[in-house]
């Protein structure tokens, strides 16, 4: 009957997390619209276009494009063509190319490299901060403290920077992405998981040091249990658990893919697209791409409570009383 | 020549620890020595600092990182354990032949595993037994440790069990090795006492059944002397005193055992000084010469400061390191127990409170206090009533949960929001939107004591600064000297001297802190002082302090005490009438000996029965009443009803009609 | 048992077996008196001998940065129009070289130092500052938690990236674009942690003894609650510092940073990129140069904070 009861409280907190998500993507979504109509109006011309200058001409050409109407108007446009899977065309960058087919296109291609580099990423960094803690204060804790260090306080286009030129000469990889090179597919994905790894690796060192110091772990020493056993079985069981709430933001992630390495290695994926958009003033485009990250952020944080609440038995406790 | 029940265990001999700390080294324990044997339980009794709980530490290896074993010898099993290099070495005792308990259940489990799988744990770690195995022998643990339903329980988490049902779970833990030797931790401390009664005897059931050895960690006398065969008492890192308990409740020998069980609330008399013993105990960080208790024994001879007693012995089976007990000390020590004939036979109780011609201070009409937590709403507080007479004690006793602190901080004005009902003060509703002057005057008039001396001041500030902070808020001073004069006079009413003032709080003891909390609240001038648990966070050696301080204060300046206590001992002594509260709800209030003479409600009945008393022999002969609130009781309508004359009982017409009945 | 009591082997002598004197004083003496907060903090802080050096190391570049414009004749803008003064290797004459104009690296290496502190910290007074009220704001409201909360996940979950990239591109280039899109962002993350210390002291007893005590809010504040935050405000602080030269440098590599001929370490980086595979030293020494000044706050900023705790007191 308790069981029944705290399926029941499960269903009610899904219930209410759902219902809170979907008012703060339509309000995150209505602000990043509004906010996008002050983007630059050139950025709404084509090329051939941009030269025009009569005035006359261009308010005809927006009015046409209805960019000239009230701005709830053209968010309920937007959204009734999106009802329809039609995201709109790209302006500058891909003349006239429906936008749908643009990402339909890109996507595969950062969600490969990323699905790996987050794999990569998350094993990687969970060992290594298990790796620290068993060594906490060793020389293993100093050189993975050292590796944290390094990348996130020097900005990381200064290190995937000379990690392109110099590695790929060291090792003879490739200097630039290639979908038929499998050789080239290693450094982009090494470097995309670079920082995911220090994240991961610090935050189980963190969390795992603070739970060391729990009196339930004192007691779990007290009841016989080897060192490593209790790392295992208590320590790292219940680190783990505020870190899979950003499991699926990370997951998300990966389609959004990552502007300084696809620029550097070429990688014709969307990480590139943004800024190329903006470069080349594609409104069209930059408007498609910041409300995908943004629901897509939303969406992250959903699932994340979700998950949370799956492995965690204290939320559905406490939303018992 | 050998009195005990069973061969020896476990043999502590000796044994010196030591930490360091910022630079420096504290000696812990200085030569402290045990000897456990089957079947017994040996309780060691000290404040904190004195060593108690590192001392058992070192018994399984699980000293602090910066602590050492220096020297002395642990044998068990005619093997040394300080000699122990090796994880793998102490593996094969901790948690299998020598198991542990702690005082906290609320954090011994991990809160994110069942309950049933962290016990199965232990068993398939140390005898490598299947996980079906481990489970069945995990149900059948759980059902004797009195956990009903065990099936069920296995599968869930600590979350879902209350404080009492924890502490069974860790203790089914402990034992599910079937170990050789048990030491408690203080493990009913954090609990409410009718749960502690519950749980000493589900441990003392335990023993007898498993023919374990339980080395008994406490500063209660009173769990003491329910539970010990033998006592130990420890003070400043050594064992100073050792006896069967009997002896030591009945003939204590050491001055400091003797001033413990002489500073007991229960054994006071009503309107006079408890015995209190002063001063804190020492620093371990420096050399102690001669007696570690000296300094703050009244009483002491010039040779205690100059060299440490050895261990006379009283009986065959009762020593104490004392100088007293030197043949040399014949003549003084007739001297004293001459004085203490005298002293102690001059007392009479005061006359109980006068409630003819009381007119009441603090009037709380109906109160209820409301929480909000995720979605719902938690009552805390549920109708309360009650009155509070000018010049008397009121004590409002109950379990932690019960709301008798929120009740203190409704009256305080603390919370805003969701306090239904009427608190009136001097005729006056206080619980509404007052002018700031009123608020203020208000503020002046009723101040607050707290439970916790070390998170009630602010370490950042000195103690000057907590002291005047009332005074700093309604200019209550001409000049920085008239200030500082009012600063130095509360110090010294409070037994502490100027040379405080520019110190910091965490320069102090907690008996010192607390102290200094008084300060802070009598220098606004109140009438009216709310004591949170005033002393439930203080060592047994300072208590008496802090009590004879209230007490002095209340007489001198005319106080009304609202004493909020979970601790039936010292509410006696203290009160004039008390108040029991059940989960938000008064259930009965009455003068404090008509309470305790003549309980009505069960619970009440419950409370009383299970307190502990620190005399052995009432302790093993007591009966404990259990209270079982019946289903849907709370649905029933029950009324205050005024049983007796000024004694009223929350009760169904027909349950007030039979406590007469049964009373007359 | 037994054996270890001893038989007193000498006498002694009668007069010791009188009553001493009694001292109040002596009994209320204790030992645990020689701690202080802000000197435990301080000595665990300056116990690690590179602190020290780092330390030392960040104020002289600091004051040099700032002295530098004062002192030096070098106007780091003046482009030779003689290409024999372009593309100079490192010599006395210039110390870091000149770049592809002709202009002095060393002398925009000191003037970039200064122009990204300054911005660094504006930026790290305006999170710090902000985020501080707006968690102590949160922390004692309740009711904010839903809003706040959701505030808090949205923005840190939106990559950076897109949103320094997306203001960036709706304003103008310019320094106060570059801090209004950082400061934009970076107050949430500090009022959350802000929030959560304050949440955990609020409630502590001597704040409710404050407020029996009728103390005004802001007395408390001053009194009761920044002593207890400011260790982590100084951390913050230090940490705010590479956070805000990292995203000048990623904003310069979009083309949304700085405006071309704005002097930061940013744009010297990112100016050095384009000429690297020919003159490596335009983009090593001015990226080495900003890399230690991150590497070191970031160093300082964390053993200032492992510093502060107590825990670590030992």
């Amino acid at each position: 009957m308790a069981e029944r009861g705290l399926a029941r409280n499960m269903a009610k907190y899904i219930l209410r997390r759902l219902l809170r998500s979907a008012v703060t993507l339509i309000i995150v979504f209505t602000a990043v619209f509004m906010l996008l109509r002050f983007m630059p109006l050139n950025g709404y011309f084509p090329q051939e276009m941009i030269k025009e200058t009569d005035e006359a001409t261009r308010m005809a050409y927006l009015r046409n494009l209805g960019l000239l109407d009230h701005p709830f108007v053209q968010l309920w446009r937007f959204v009734r063509s999106l009802l329809h899977g039609d995201l709109g065309r790209s302006i500058t960058v891909y003349p006239k190319v429906p936008i749908s087919t643009l990402m339909a296109e890109k996507i595969p291609t950062t969600a490969f490299l990323g699905f790996f580099s987050m794999l990569l990423g998350i094993v990687a960094g969970l060992s290594m901060g298990m790796m620290m803690v068993r060594r906490k204060n060793k020389l293993g804790d100093s050189l993975g403290n050292g590796y944290i260090l390094l990348v996130r306080a020097v900005p990381s286009l200064i290190y995937l920077f000379f990690l392109q030129i110099w590695v790929s000469r060291w090792l003879n990889l490739p200097l630039v992405y290639d979908k038929d090179i499998p050789k080239s597919w290693i450094l982009p994905i090494v470097c995309l998981s670079l920082s995911s790894v220090a994240w991961y690796a610090l935050w189980i060192r963190r969390f795992m040091v603070d739970e060391e110091n729990q009196d339930y772990v004192k007691f779990a020493f007290v009841k016989g249990l080897s060192r490593k056993a209790v790392l295992r079985k208590h320590i790292f069981r219940n680190a783990v658990i505020p870190i899979t709430a950003y499991l699926p933001a990370d997951l998300l992630n990966i389609v959004a893919g990552s502007l300084i390495i696809e620029t550097l290695y070429a990688i014709p994926g969307t990480g590139g697209l943004l800024t190329t958009a903006i470069k080349r003033q594609d409104n069209n485009l930059v408007q498609v791409l910041v409300l995908m990250y943004a629901a897509l952020s939303i969406l992250g944080v959903f699932l994340g409570d979700l998950l949370l609440a799956f492995v965690d038995p204290r939320i559905k406790l406490t939303e018992e009383k | 020549m050998n009195e005990h029940k069973g061969p020896l265990l476990l043999s502590a001999k000796d044994v010196v620890i030591k930490f360091n700390l910022r630079g420096q080294e504290l000696t812990a324990i200085r030569g402290a020595s045990l000897d456990v044997y089957q079947g017994e339980t040996v309780a060691i009794v000290g404040e904190s600092g004195s060593g108690k709980s590192v001392f058992t530490k070192s018994f399984i290896g699980m000293l602090d990182q910066n602590g050492r074993v220096e020297s002395g010898s642990l044998l068990f099993h005619g093997e040394d354990m300080t000699k122990y290099s090796a994880e793998a070495q102490w593996l094969k005792v901790r948690g299998k032949k020598i198991a542990m308990v702690f005082q906290d259940p609320m954090t011994s489990l991990n809160p994110v595993r069942v309950i049933g799988e962290q016990i199965a744990e232990v068993i398939m770690w140390h005898f490598h037994k299947s996980h079906d195995e481990a489970k069945k022998e995990t149900v059948e643990l759980l059902r004797k440790v009195g956990i009903e339903d065990p099936e069920q329980r296995y599968r869930q988490y600590p979350g879902e069990f209350s404080g009492g049902m924890r502490q069974r779970a860790v203790i089914a833990c402990a034992i599910a090795c079937r170990p050789e030797i048990l030491i408690c931790d203080e493990p009913t401390t954090a609990l409410d006492v009718t749960v502690q009664a519950q749980v000493l005897n589900l441990i003392k059931d335990l023993q007898r059944e498993m023919k374990m050895s339980v080395v008994f960690i406490t500063h209660d006398l009173g769990v003491v002397a329910n539970v010990a065969d033998w006592v130990a008492v420890m003070y400043a890192g050594k064992i100073i005193e050792y006896g069967e308990a009997g002896e030591i409740f009945h003939q204590p020998e050491h001055p400091y055992t003797k001033a413990l069980l002489r500073s007991l609330p229960q054994l006071g008399v009503k309107g006079h000084d408890l015995y209190a013993i002063q001063g804190t105990p020492p620093s371990l960080f420096k050399e102690i010469r001669g007696d570690a208790f000296a300094p703050r024994n009244m009483d002491a001879m010039k040779i205690d400061f100059e060299e440490e007693p050895p261990a006379f012995s009283v009986s065959p089976t009762h020593w104490a390191k004392t100088w007293l007990l030197a043949p040399e000390a014949e003549a003084y020590r007739q001297d004293l127990a001459r004085r203490d004939a005298e002293a102690s036979s001059a007392q009479t109780p005061s006359a109980p409170f006068d409630y003819g011609k009381a007119e009441p201070l603090l009037s709380v009409k109906n109160l209820s206090v409301h929480f909000k937590l995720g979605s719902s709403r938690v009552k805390a507080v549920d109708g309360v009533s009650f009155d509070i007479y000018k010049g008397e004690t009121l004590s409002l006793v109950g379990e932690s949960g019960s709301g008798k602190t929120t009740i203190g901080r409704a009256v305080m004005s603390i919370y805003s929001g969701n306090v239904e009902g009427g608190i009136y003060f001097k005729g006056r509703k206080i619980n509404q939107k007052l002018s700031k002057k009123d608020r203020g005057k208000l503020r002046m008039e009723m101040q607050m004591i707290f439970q916790d001396p070390m998170a009630s001041l602010n370490d950042r500030a000195k103690v000057d600064y907590i002291i005047s902070e009332g005074l700093y808020n309604f200019h209550l001073f001409e000049n920085e000297g008239d200030r500082l004069a009012k600063v130095e006079k509360m110090l010294r009413e409070v037994g502490l001297t100027s040379d405080f003032m520019t110190r910091f709080p965490h320069e102090f003891s907690g008996g010192q802190r607390q102290r200094i909390g008084i300060a802070r609240s009598l220098i606004m001038n109140p009438d009216f002082v709310v004591a949170d648990e005033p002393i439930s966070a203080l060592d047994v050696s300072i208590r008496a302090q802090v009590i004879n301080l209230l007490n002095r204060l209340k007489q001198e300046r005319g106080l009304t005490y609202l004493f909020i206590a979970h601790d039936l001992s010292a509410v006696r002594f203290i009160s004039d009438r008390i108040a029991v509260i059940y989960r938000g709800r008064l259930v009965e209030l009455a003068a404090c000996e008509e309470l305790f003479s003549r309980p009505l409600h069960p619970y009440t009945k419950a409370l009383l029965s299970a307190a502990p008393y620190p005399d052995p022999d009432v302790e093993k002969n007591k009966v404990i009443h259990i209270y079982r609130p019946e289903a849907g009781d709370a649905a029933t309508a029950r009324e205050w009803i005024e049983a007796f004359p000024f004694h009223f009982v929350l009760a169904t017409r027909e349950e007030a009609e039979e406590y007469r009945r049964e009373n007359n | 048992m037994q054996s270890t009591i001893k038989t007193i082997a000498r006498a002694h002598d009668p007069a010791l077996f009188t009553r001493a004197d009694f001292d109040q004083a002596e009994s209320e003496r204790i030992g645990v008196s020689n701690y202080s907060y802000w000197r435990s903090t301080l000595r665990t802080f300056f116990r690690s001998k590179l602190v020290i050096l780092l330390v030392a190391l960040m104020a002289a570049i600091l004051l040099m940065s700032f002295l530098y414009p004062m002192i030096s004749r070098i106007d780091p803008t003046k482009v030779s129009t003689r290409s024999r003064n372009w593309n100079l290797r490192p010599s006395w004459e210039h110390p870091f070289g000149t770049d592809t104009l002709g202009r002095d690296i060393f002398a925009r290496a000191w003037y970039g130092c200064r122009n990204s502190f300054l911005l660094a910290f504006c930026i790290a007074l305006s999170d710090v500052g902000i985020g501080m009220i707006a968690g102590a704001v949160w922390g004692y409201n309740r009711k904010l938690d839903p809003f706040m909360i959701e505030l808090y996940n949205i923005m840190t979950n939106i990559p950076s990236t897109v949103y320094l990239v997306l203001l960036a591109y709706i304003m103008n280039t310019s320094y106060l674009t570059l801090f209004i899109s950082m400061a934009s962002r970076g107050w949430i993350v500090e009022a959350r942690f802000f929030r959560n210390r304050i949440l955990s002291i609020r409630d502590a007893e001597y704040n409710i003894a404050s407020r029996c005590l009728g103390t005004p809010m802001l007395r408390i504040a001053t009194r009761n609650i920044i002593p207890q935050i400011i260790s982590l405000i100084i951390m913050e602080a230090a940490l705010c510092i590479p956070y805000s030269i990292g995203s000048e440098v990623f904003l310069g590599f979009v083309g949304v940073g700085m405006p071309v001929d704005a002097i930061t370490l940013g744009n010297m980086v990112n100016q050095g990129r384009a000429s690297f595979t020919l003159h490596p030293y335009q983009m090593l020494l001015p990226t080495a140069v900003l890399c230690l000044i991150t590497v070191a706050f970031y160093i300082i900023g964390n053993r200032f904070a492992d510093a502060s705790d107590p825990r670590n007191h030992l």
